[in-house]
This record gives structure tokens, sequence and C-alpha cells, in this order.
């Protein structure tokens, strides 16, 4: 992917060339994805804010030990991921810190509704039903349709198999095309069967 | 069974790993389920986190926020973190300094030079066979290659150049510094950066030296005098052919004949992903592309600290292309055997022979 291959050349010029205008587009490009999927173990924006901004510092602190990173979108997540988890333990609101009990109110994404495609209504009968997921199912949906990971990404992230990964994202886009298709106006189903006939 | 079918392949397509195989199913599935079209269609569309939402705008604030906390956090003791907004009066004195010490320290600079007295010298060297890392008093980390040689100071000395010597291979990370040039010297040129990534390959036994630009930029001043300067830009390296030994002799800088010197500039030769064959040993890797027998002999020879014969001198000129970085000095053999253009043995002294 072109926007993958960017982001590893921004991280190769951070630790090659402590170049810290790659480093302040890195911060850029990923902090919110980074917010959303440390917020959603931590259960708070403000403390995955501050999770990420630490995930950076170290970052740049150890930025020369890095160049044999192979893939730096899965180290920053993965990082974030310990880090969170950590937060999580220190605070002792949880007895197990484990990805199992994730926010998902941070998780949830829906089509954009303006665009005339996506009426609000059926925008928010998918928001609906991606919160009807279970939490696992929602981040790894997120995670592939939001923040573009490859199924071979989340499965190092998530320490489970592309196949589980594969049949995960199965099951999510089988729960919203159900929404979808129960919404589907006549209307709407009969102008894609003349365009069909 | 058809539907489930459907969904897995909308959630491949979605994913990005659809194969050719399975496009075209998905088009049969496509036109058994035309409403299927429609929620391929949603799935295509950009989507929005549907809780609160970072715009650029924010993005920006948040960086400045960590940069806010990155100072507080790193000490100056570290003097590669995140460079803070300098006071005013502290440019002033430091433009001070450095006029002082130009004036006070300018002129015993060149006779020190001339009467070639040591500075607090340091020495860093490697044995065929091992590779090391070295953090200069600057902060510029440097990865020296196997038999190799870099000498340096202990210290820099304030506003002149941070000089260094290389016989042999080095990576350089150098850091950005305006007032303090940055100078490797090697016995085929002199190169001259400010702030970038580069290798440098001038051995001894070679007949030719390397300079290779990863980022940034640096000028390649073939002598001296820096009379005759090549730049070169990110991902070019240039070839210098080294003289023979009697003009390798003189140091004069002034008695250097006009000659024009047929090096070379050309592109660095990626590989494989992001492993280009100039810098793939600072990440422990072992690269080459289309490269003469002889020479991966040689670079297996420095790598693994063995020695390597020809017993068939028409086998110097097989070309390979290869990428290793566990493997054994066996396992590449055996790897570049299976090409079956050759064989190899090792005798009792542990010497291999190329047959």
């Amino acid at each position: 992917m072109r926007e993958n291959e960017q982001i590893k050349t921004l991280f190769e010029r951070v630790c090659y060339e402590n170049s810290i205008q790659a480093y302040n587009e890195l911060y850029i490009t990923l902090c919110s994805r980074l917010i959303h999927f440390s917020a959603s173990i931590v259960s708070s924006y403000h403390l995955a804010e501050e999770i990420v901004s630490d995930v950076f510092m170290v970052f740049w602190q150890k930025r020369n030990q890095l160049s044999h990173v192979n893939n730096p979108v899965v180290y920053l997540y993965v990082s974030t991921k310990n880090l969170s988890l950590n937060t999580l333990q220190q605070q002792k609101r949880h007895r197990h810190h484990s990805l199992d009990t994730l926010d998902t109110e941070m998780l949830a994404i829906a089509p954009e509704a303006e665009n005339g495609m996506v009426s609000a209504e059926v925008a928010q009968k998918i928001e609906r039903a991606v919160r009807s997921l279970p939490a696992r199912c929602q981040l790894i949906f997120r995670l592939i349709k939001q923040d573009r990971l490859s199924y071979r990404e989340v499965s190092q992230l998530l320490e489970i198999s592309t196949k589980t990964v594969d049949a995960q994202l199965t099951i999510a886009v089988k729960k919203i095309s159900q929404a979808i298709r129960f919404d589907l106006s006549d209307e709407l189903a009969q102008t894609y069967l003349h365009q069909d006939s | 069974m058809d539907q489930e079918k459907l969904y897995a392949l909308l959630a491949r397509e979605m994913a990005g790993v659809l194969t050719e195989e399975e496009a075209t199913v998905l088009q049969q599935l496509l036109q058994q389920y035309p409403d299927a079209s429609y929620i391929r269609e949603v799935f295509a569309r950009n989507w929005v986190p549907v809780g609160k939402q970072y715009n650029t705008q924010q993005a920006q604030l948040l960086l400045e926020k960590h940069q806010l906390r990155m100072q507080e956090v790193i000490s100056t003791a570290d003097d590669t973190a995140l460079p803070a907004k300098r006071p005013l009066w502290l440019l002033y004195t430091g433009i001070a300094a450095s006029i002082l010490t130009i004036l006070f320290v300018g002129g015993h600079w060149f006779l020190s030079k001339k009467s070639n007295a040591p500075k607090e010298l340091a020495q860093l060297v490697t044995a065929r066979g091992t590779r090391s890392q070295l953090l200069l008093p600057d902060g510029s980390r440097v990865w020296l290659n196997a038999g190799s040689k870099l000498d340096y100071p202990k210290q820099f000395a304030k506003n002149t150049p941070r000089e260094v010597t290389l016989e042999g291979e080095a990576f350089f990370i150098v850091t950005a510094d305006a007032s303090r040039p940055f100078k490797v010297h090697t016995s085929a040129f002199h190169i001259r950066v400010l702030g970038t990534s580069f290798n440098v390959r001038a051995y001894p036994g070679e007949d030719s030296a390397v300079a290779s630009l990863v980022q940034g930029s640096v000028e390649v001043m073939l002598d001296e005098a820096g009379q005759q300067v090549v730049a070169l830009r990110p991902n070019e390296k240039l070839t210098v052919p080294v003289h023979p030994p009697t003009l390798n002799n003189s140091t004069t800088t002034t008695a250097s004949p006009q000659q024009v010197m047929p090096v070379y500039r050309s592109k660095l030769t990626p590989v494989q992903d992001s492993i280009i064959t100039e810098t793939a040993w600072v990440q422990n890797k072992l690269a080459f592309k289309h490269l003469e027998l002889e020479k991966v002999a040689a670079l297996l020879d420095q790598w693994y600290g063995v020695e390597i014969g020809f017993e068939n001198d028409s086998k110097k000129q097989l070309y390979f292309t290869g990428v290793f970085e566990t493997e054994s000095l066996e396992q590449i053999l055996d790897a570049l055997e299976t090409t079956l253009s050759f064989k190899w043995t090792k005798d009792a002294a542990g010497k291999i022979w190329i047959e």
C-alpha cells in the first residue's frame, strides 16, 4: 500500500537521519488512529492522548536502535497496545488486562452520511450494526476498514492467525450487510434491479 | 452458502487481499444478488469515527502539546533531543563566541594542522568478520563494517569542522550542526556533510572507493583543496577509482595535477523491498545484485572472516543476486551452489575453494 510505504520512509528518516520533520509528519499521520485504539483499551480519550504521546517519546529516544523494524505501523500499534495495558494495570481499575475488555464506544465507525449515496437513516442502521458486533470483531473491522491495516498486521498486533482475522472480518461484513439489506427501501432496491437487468 | 461466500469476498475486497480468481467469483455473485452492489459500494466509501474525531487542526494541536511534553521530559543532557527554541541572548553569545573562537583558535588550528600535532584521538578498529557501532560525541552514529578503521577525536571542538578518517567501510548518520560541518577523510576522497545519512566504502585492497547517499546531501571532494567537488543527491553514489600507490603517497594538496579523474555517478541498487545493497550490512544483511562471484567471495570473506579461493578462474565471472541475513556461510554457499554453476569445498585449513 502506498500509504504504508510513505510511513516506512518517514520512519526510516527518523531512524537514520534524526529527521524531526519526518517525526512530526508521522505523528500527524498516525496520532488519531492510535489514540482511538488506545482509548478503546483505557476508556478515555484524555488518557489515550497521553499514552500515544508517550509512545512517540519512546520512539524518539530509541530511534537509532529501531532501524531494523520491519513494519513501523505494527511497531507503533504494538507499543500503543502495551503502554495502554500497562497504564490500566497501574491504575488498578481492572484485575485482568487484556484486549478482551474493550470499550467499543471508541471504536464505532459509520459511512459519511452526507455523500448522497448513504442516507442518514442507513448510516444510523450501519452504526447500530457495528455497535452490536462483539468487541474484538469490532476492533478488527475498524483496524482494517478505518486504519487500513493488513491481515498480517492485525494478526501480529492481536496475536491471532490471519485466518481468524479473515473470519472475524467476514462476520462484521455479514452483520453490517444484513442491516443495510433490511433497510434498503424497495425503491432503492428496484433502482439497482433495473440497472442490472 | 453463496451468500456466506459473498460476505467473505466483500470482506476480502475491503481488506485489499482479493485474488484474481476471487474477483471473478465476486463478479458472478454480484450479478446473482444485485442489491449486494449497493452494499459493496457502501464498504468502498469513506467511513468516519462515530464518536470523537480528530481533524488535521486538532492533530496539529496534539503535536504541539506532545512537543512541549518532550521538552519537559527529555533533559538537556541529551543533545539530540528535539531542539528547544533558544532564547535570543544565547544566539548572540553563540555568535560572539564563534567569532572569538575563530580569532583565537583559528590561527592556532591552522598551525597545528600544518605541524600535524595530534588532538586527542580515538580509534575504532573492526577485525574481519565483526562489525561495530559507535556514538560520536556530537550524537552522530557510525556503523563500522568488518575489517575497517575509524579515527575520530574524543571531543569535537566548537565551531570547527567535525573530522574523522576512515579506512574501510562505514555508515554514518550525522547529527545536523551548521556551525560544524562533518568531514570524512579517506585515501580516495573527502566528504563534507551537514546532517544526513550515507555510506562510505574505501577499503585499501579495492580498486575503487564509493560514497553512497541515503538521505540529505553531501559533497564529495576529490582533492583536499576542494577544487574538484561532486554534490550527491539522495539515492546516488559516486565511485572513484583508487590511484596507484605512487600517486597516493603525495601528501601535498597544491601539487596534485589538474587531471580529470574518471569518476562516475550512479543510482543505489535496490534488491528487494527497502533493501539497498550499499547499506544492507548496517541492518546485518548481506545483499548483492548482479555481482561477479569474485566480488561476492570478497564480501563473504570480509563478512565471515574466511578465505575463499578459486580453482577455476572462469568461475569468477559468474553473476549472482541475493539477500542473506541469518544464514551461515555454508548455507549461503549451498544456496549459491544450487544454481549448478559451481561447486564448493572446504579444505583441511578451513579455506573455501570454488571449482
